[in-house]
Parts: C-alpha cells; structure tokens; sequence
C-alpha cells in the first residue's frame, strides 16, 4: 500500500512515492542510478528548496544593511557645555570674567529687548486669512481677514500692463488712520471692469465700499472693512487686507499712527 | 537540520546588528556646575544672544525653537508671530548600513538659514485677462467662490524644512490624519522610508542633521500653510520638556 500523503512519513518521500517512476524509490542498499535524462522528482525538491533557502538568505543578507540605512533619530540633548581656554581657573580673575559676562549678558537681553514691538501690534497670516492683534506674547483679537487672491490681472489695450494681486510680506506701519475712508480707484479698478480710465479726479471716487475705517500702511495697501463679508476667510483681495465690521472696530479701537504691522 | 541552521545564522546576525546598533548610542556628558562652567555658560548663552540680535535685526523671518518650553516661534523683526507647540524633539543623522555619520555640528551652534518648504507650497495663480475699455465683455459666468485655505493648500503628512549647509527640520503631525485611509498611510511611509534611504545614500545634497519636530496635526498643517520663504531658524538652550498637549487657546498663540 502505498503511503497515503497525509501521512507523516516525509514529503520528499511521499512526492517519490508517488511520482511516476516507481522505480526511483531508493532502495535500502542505497541510492540507484538513473537512467540518463532524467532526474528524480525527490532531487527536483530538494534543489529547488536549496534555491529557496539560498534566495531566502541573499534576501536577509540584503535586507539587513538596507534596514541600518536611513536616519537614526535620538531623543534631542542639549549641547554638552565645554569648558573654553580662555576661562581663567584662578578664582580672582574667573570672577571678575564672570561678573564681566553678566554685564555683558544684561545689556545684549536689552539690546534684543529694543527691538521686539512696544505695545500693540497687528499681525496678518495672509495665507490662512487671519488677523491677530497683540501685545507681546498675548493675543488681544484674533479675527477672519481676505487677504490677496494672487490673481494676475492683464490690461488687453493701452499699455498692456499686468497686476500681481498679492498682499505684501514685512514690517509695515500704520501711517494714516481714516474714518469713512472714500476709495481713490486705481487704473487696474477700472481695467478689470473693462471700463475707460478716466481722465476726471473725481471720477475715481468710490463711496462706501472700505467700510467705516481704513488703516493705510503704505504702497496703497490697507487694512479696511468690506461689503463681502461672506468672503472673509478666502484670498480674495487686491492685496489689501479686507476685515469685517466687528473686528474692524477692534482694531481702530486699539490701533495708533505708527503701530507695527507684521505680514506674512 | 538544514532549516534550524538558516535560523541560527538569522539570530547570529540579528544580533550582531542588535550589538552594532547599541554601540552607537553614546552618553551625552553631562554638564558640570564649577564656577568654570557657570563662565562657560554664560559665555554661551550671550553668543546666543548675540545671535539672536542678528535675526531680530535682519530682514527674513525666522524661527525660534526653544526646547525648554516646547515652543517653535515664528518671528519678525523681534515680534512673535505665531507660536506652536512642540510635542517632541529628535536629532536624526544619516546611516548607512548601521554605520552612522554623525555631523559634528550641534543644531544650537548655527544659525540656520535659508529655509523652504519641501515638499514646497504651490500657488496657483489665476490669470485674467482684462476685456478692452468699451468692448463687449464676453458672456460671463458669475465669479466662483474661491477656496479656502485647506482647500487650496493640501498638507503633506509629514514634510521637511530644508536649509542651507544640509540642514532640515522634519514636520511630524503627532497622530496621522484620521480623514486618510490605511493604505494611503502605509504608501506615503514606505515612500518616505525609501527617500531616507536615498537621501543617506547620497554623498552630497543631503540631509547632515535633521531636528524632527512632533506637532499637533493641526498646527503641523497651519505651520506648513504659513511658513513664508527663506526662513531662518534658531535653538536656544535647553533640554527639552516631556511633550505635553498643548493647551486649547495658547496652542498657535492665537
């Protein structure tokens, strides 16, 4: 009878058994010789397996250089503190270098003290749409602004000139605080309307649309109220910084000729 | 017989690699408190000092990590910005095939310049161009509503800051985006894995030192949608905290 393959008694042994040549079964007095062109289906398994347990250990010889390649990160550690030559050892002179550093620390804190913003300061993440007012480390408003859309705006006759509506990045200042600001329209208003420029000043004039306030800083840009409200949030200005009414109160209330205005 | 000795060889080699990986953990010194060490210490923290002057004078915008209160500051001209918290601090250098190649630079004794966005923020400008005064404009669609700004801006699930001289701050949202499925995870890790595999292959244009700086999902996506160009960046003193959450209103400092 022939040993059934769920037996355990050996694949190799199993497959040979059952392969087609009876003959190739191995004899007790040891192996026999095969008729040439053939190869014992049991040899077949056994190099094959070979093969794989070869490919399997190129694979894990491969792989373990490949997986200690890369970036080894460690928890963060502060600078270890090396002592420089130029600290004196002796206890006279390494005090006075000492009190020497503190003066020097106490005036570079100062000078750096200087040059962070005095009181209020208005700051604007133009690509997030927000406008926060400050003081220091705290926050005084935090509001929902348009700023620039970044569209480009081409003239198609005249001068052919071309408009980048982006909100400018820096430092700027408040320098003029309006009331009831009336708009002096540009020549790319008109553009973009497809109409005429005109040649009349007060053609220009534009009642209403900047809202109750207007807070110029310069190049033509201010901050200032709006008619779209619903807009507020999305990039859809000129460059101006366009705010809603609530806020925009807020921000004349506490604002001043000469506060600092921080874009970016 | 055969298999019991592939695993052999398997557990000899798991652990030579176990025995090199341990080998490159070095101690950290630690500091010492002699009236020496209060110079030096002093001496180091006015360089720092110093150093920061420089960035509150200049014209860019620049970062300031302070490890000792976990916070990444935006700031210009001296004026904070915006401020995130940081949920954990690592220092990564490159290795390849377990063998390290540490830079000898510290991260708090540069200044680093030249920040940018990697994968870098793509504007998308729409371009109009203008009807001729008096023409007819053509039939015209009412305007559509433009997109916000998570619309407009798709954040990466973990980004870099590359900086000159091999430098890179690399973004890693504390917890991944729960809106993106399995798979689209499992991808963008073995994508990043193979690219930090390639990046500490290369011998030049690589990342030396990379600080990798856990944030909030949040503020890692507000982080990359604010951070203008060329930014500088600075580490002050400090070790740094265990991460705390960051709590509700200070979390941008907003």
């Amino acid at each position: 009878m022939e040993p059934s393959p769920s037996l355990p008694t050996g694949s190799v042994r199993t497959e040979a058994a059952s392969g087609p040549d009876a003959a190739a079964r191995p004899s007790p007095a040891g192996p026999q010789p095969f008729p040439r062109g053939t190869r014992p289906a049991g040899r077949r398994v056994l190099l094959s397996r070979r093969a794989a347990a070869m490919a399997a250990g190129v694979l894990l010889l491969a792989a373990v250089p490949l997986a200690g390649t890369g970036y080894r990160y460690e928890p963060y550690a502060e600078q270890p503190l090396a002592v420089p030559n130029d600290v004196p050892s002796d206890a006279r002179p390494l005090q006075q270098s000492t009190a020497r550093l503190r003066g020097r620390q106490r005036v570079l804190a100062a000078r750096l003290d200087a040059l962070a913003p005095r009181g209020v300061y208005i700051v604007i993440d133009q690509t997030q749409n927000r406008l926060y007012l400050k003081r220091g480390h705290e926050t005084l408003l935090q509001a929902v602004c348009s700023a620039g859309s970044g569209m480009v705006l081409r003239e198609s006759g005249g001068k052919r000139r071309e408009w980048v509506f982006d909100s400018p990045r820096g430092r700027f200042e408040v320098r003029t605080m309006l009331k009831n600001p009336v708009w002096r329209k540009p020549d790319w208003a008109f553009v973009e309307e497809g109409e005429s420029i005109p040649t009349n000043p007060a053609d220009r004039l534009d009642y209403g649309t900047l809202g109750e306030y207007a807070l110029y800083f310069g190049d033509g840009f201010m901050i200032h109220g709006t008619l779209y409200e619903r807009l507020l949030g999305r990039a859809v200005s000129h460059g101006c910084i366009r705010v809603g009414r609530d806020d925009l109160r807020k921000v004349w209330a506490n604002a001043r000729i000469g506060t600092q205005i921080y874009i970016y | 017989m055969r298999a019991s000795r592939i695993s052999t060889t398997a557990v000899a080699l798991l652990a030579v690699v176990g025995a090199a990986a341990a080998c490159q953990r070095g101690a950290v010194p630690a500091a010492p408190s002699d009236p020496r060490a209060d110079a030096a210490r002093l001496q180091r923290t006015n360089a720092q000092l110093q150093r920061q002057i420089e960035l509150a004078a200049g014209r860019e915008f620049y970062l300031v990590l302070d490890p000792k209160n976990a916070g990444l500051t935006l700031m210009l001209k001296g004026a904070p910005l915006q401020r995130f918290t940081v949920l954990g601090l690592q220092v990564g250098h490159p290795r390849a095939a377990w063998i390290s190649e540490r830079d000898p630079r510290h991260v708090q004794s540069v200044l680093w310049s030249g920040g940018e966005l990697d994968p870098p923020r793509q504007i998308d400008r729409l371009v109009i161009q203008a009807a001729e005064p008096g023409q007819e404009a053509p039939e015209s669609t009412p305007p559509p509503i433009p997109p916000t700004p998570e619309e407009l801006y798709p954040v990466p699930s973990r980004y870099h800051v590359r900086f000159a001289d091999g430098l890179s701050v690399e973004i890693l949202p504390r917890e991944a985006d729960a809106s993106v499925g399995r798979w689209a995870h499992a991808r963008a890790a073995m994508a990043e894995r193979w690219r930090d595999i390639f990046s500490a292959l290369r011998t030049s244009g690589r990342d030396a030192i990379r600080l990798r700086i856990t944030l909030d999902p949040k503020e890692a996506q507000s982080f990359y949608r604010s951070l203008p160009p060329a930014v500088r960046l600075i580490v002050l003193d400090g070790e740094v905290e265990p991460a705390q959450p960051a709590p509700a209103e200070s979390g941008a400092g907003r």
